[in-house]
């Protein structure tokens, strides 16, 4: 008996924990959908944005010929950019602009470097 | 030498010191006024320090928006506005509208209503179901009493400098932990290797060093909010960031003097320089 009701108490204790855990986390964070989970699908150029964009923080690490790749991806990223209702085309081709200028930048700096 | 031509030469030397005195004064007033151009403005008070009025569209129906930077950069970095929603740093440069703002751009990227902050959902954006009070939280130009946050209550906790809100030392304290992703437009990263700090050596003798610490500055800002946009690629010692092109609202001035610590504040970069230039 005594058993049973000190699972019980367990069990509670735990999913309780478990609860408190789950909300801080989500009030912790930044602005979230309230359906985070059901990410809507990307499309693909939306993909490649994010893979080519992700990686701007790690500029610095990359060899002249990553960042030359990753110049390229841009470019062919634009055209695709372009197609885009205006809203959209504006703010993405804004950080199309930025996240580009930042590896020619880096680039650059590489090239000069070894002058 | 007769008396009459000792008094034409008295009269030539008077009109020549004449000359040359309103010509000094003439250099004088010039040096006064290129000075006073070229010296930074004193800062307004610090609730106004960073507001921007946003009346592109606005003025004929709800009336102009007042954004303050204090109240976003305690929840935000400056790249997650700047650069994944896309606001422009240049005034009337990002086209922000009630549509865009529905569509779920500029402010509507967290101003949906749907989106959480601190568990709490954000409030939409020119929503069509708004009221006049809704509206009135940001079209609030002239209106006394309409808006939510004030300065001072707001910021009473957060660490003072001279000026007002030491922001990195609010930030490096806990007190405000700003937030560098906003979910449905930024693109998870891994977190950013600290990149090395340098000194600046001065173009002039009597000018302290500039202490930069690329540290503090990327937790704000990133990379690609300065480079290459405003700080552009070019081979070491060509550029000169003079102070003038500050005052301007180049390089550092993109920044200071409109909304992070005044160019006043001349410790703030030179370490051992005097901490505030009237």
């Amino acid at each position: 008996m005594f058993n049973a009701k000190f699972k019980a108490t367990i069990v509670t204790v735990l999913l309780f924990i478990g609860l408190v855990g789950l909300c801080s986390v989500r009030a912790m964070g930044g602005p979230q959908s309230s359906a985070a989970q059901a990410e809507p699908a990307k499309e693909t150029w939306q993909k490649e944005f994010d893979d080519v964009c992700s990686k701007t923080q790690d500029a610095m690490t990359f060899s002249q010929k990553e960042l030359t790749d990753l110049i390229r991806r841009c470019d062919a990223l634009q055209p695709q950019i372009e197609k885009l209702d205006e809203s959209r085309k504006k703010v993405y081709m804004g950080r199309l602009r930025k996240c580009r200028g930042l590896y020619v930048y880096v680039l650059d700096a590489k090239r000069n470097e070894k002058k | 030498m007769s008396m009459f031509s000792m008094q034409k030469g008295t009269r030539k030397n008077e009109r020549r010191l004449l000359l040359l005195v309103l010509a000094f004064g003439v250099l004088l007033l010039g040096n006064i006024t290129s000075a006073q151009i070229y010296l930074p403005k004193s800062p307004p008070e610090p609730s106004e320090y960073g507001k921007v009025i946003l009346d592109n569209y606005s003025t004929a129906g709800p009336g102009a928006v007042v954004f303050d930077h204090w109240l976003h950069r305690s929840k935000f970095t400056c790249r997650v506005c700047h650069v994944d929603v896309g606001f422009a740093m240049e005034a009337k440069a990002t086209g922000i509208s009630a549509s865009t703002n529905r569509q779920g751009f500029h402010c509507g990227a967290c101003h949906d209503g749907k989106k959480l902050f601190e568990g709490k959902p954000i409030f939409a954006a020119c929503s069509d179901a708004a009221n006049d009070q809704q509206c009135d939280r940001c079209h609030s130009l002239g209106k006394k009493g309409v808006r939510k946050y004030e300065y001072r209550k707001f910021t009473a906790k957060f660490p003072k400098g001279i000026y007002a809100v030491n922001w990195e030392a609010a930030e490096k304290s806990g007190v405000i932990k700003p937030v560098d992703f906003v979910e449905g437009l930024s693109v998870k990263k891994a977190p950013m290797q600290s990149r090395e700090d340098f000194a600046l050596k001065a173009g002039y003798s009597w000018v302290h060093p500039i202490d930069f610490s690329h540290e503090k500055h990327s937790i704000w800002n990133g990379c690609e909010l300065c480079h290459p946009e405003i700080f552009p690629s070019a081979p070491k010692g060509t550029i000169h960031f003079s102070m003038f092109s500050n005052i301007e609202g180049r390089y550092c001035g993109a920044c200071h003097g409109k909304v992070a610590f005044p160019l006043n504040n001349c410790r703030g970069c030179h370490g051992g320089a005097p901490l505030w230039a009237p």
